[in-house]
């Protein structure tokens, strides 16, 4: 298993939770779920990569996507659990300034119910 | 295939070789090349981290833009290190291509509606590494990237 996804929905909440590798040979197994959310106006996502030891541009840009779908629909993102090396990615990729993040699931999860 | 030797003479005293890997032109061999990364270099785990993001942008590049995704090439790694430093080269026998010199840069400041992915792999191996660049041998290109090592 190189990598694996898991979507949920909690308190109207979805969490999808990202585990092992993300790249450009397995982003294409995400591309449907990512394109699936925010179907409705303001939903809500929550993305767990507490379990995700490595992304590349291919997953980034699948992050960026639902990013961008969340804005078209009022609807909130965060990213939470992010490794040092996986954060250190969307900072040099700009991404930390457009996205919401949080430091553990518990705290996004209380975020997203403010 | 990895292969570890010791000093080789054309690369000076103190370099040493730790990995010399060939790969087939496919996307979904990075994950092997990943692990054989890591072996060469267990002290480093945040380099290894780099390093395979590195690859992997260029390689692609290369596998989508060099080859037209033809999966029956060899690309080749060499990872070398010196007290100093780590140098990674990658060599393929595509046409001539320039990532750092025919790729835009992203906009890294712009908002989530205006932003685009393009680019974005050549930025990231920019930052990450202290050194970039490549050359054509007049059989394929090589990519040289240098990462210093703090003592």
């Amino acid at each position: 298993m190189s990598f694996e996804f898991h979507l949920d929905t909690n308190d109207g909440v979805q969490h999808l939770t990202l585990v092992g590798r993300l790249d450009s040979a397995t982003f294409i197994t995400l591309e449907k779920t990512i394109n699936g959310l925010f179907s409705s106006a303001g939903d809500r996502v929550l993305i767990d990569f507490s379990a995700l030891s490595y992304i590349s541009s291919a997953g980034l840009r699948l992050i960026l996507v639902a990013a961008k779908r969340a804005r078209q629909v009022g609807g909130r993102l965060i990213l939470c659990g992010l490794s040092p090396t996986v954060r250190d990615v969307f900072e040099i990729s700009g991404f930390l300034k457009i996205m919401e993040t949080a430091d553990s699931k518990a705290d996004a999860e209380r975020a997203l119910q403010a | 295939m990895q292969t570890s030797t010791s000093t080789s003479t054309s690369m000076g005293p103190e370099k040493v070789l730790l990995l010399d890997y060939t790969m087939p032109s496919q996307v979904v061999m990075f994950g092997n090349l990943a692990v054989s990364v890591e072996d060469a270099i267990p002290d480093l785990p945040d380099i290894a981290f780099s390093a395979n993001l590195c690859l992997e942008e260029l390689i692609t590049n290369t596998i989508q833009y060099g080859l037209g995704n033809a999966p029956d090439h060899a690309i080749r790694i060499y990872i070398s290190r010196s007290p100093d430093c780590l140098e990674i080269v990658v060599r393929d026998d595509a046409p001539p291509f320039d990532p750092f010199n025919s790729v835009p840069t992203p906009d890294i400041d712009a908002g989530v509606d205006e932003r685009d992915i393009g680019g974005l792999g050549v930025h990231l191996v920019r930052t990450l590494m202290d050194e970039a660049w490549a050359t054509y041998d007049g059989t394929g290109n090589l990519i040289t990237l240098k990462k210093t090592l703090k003592q």
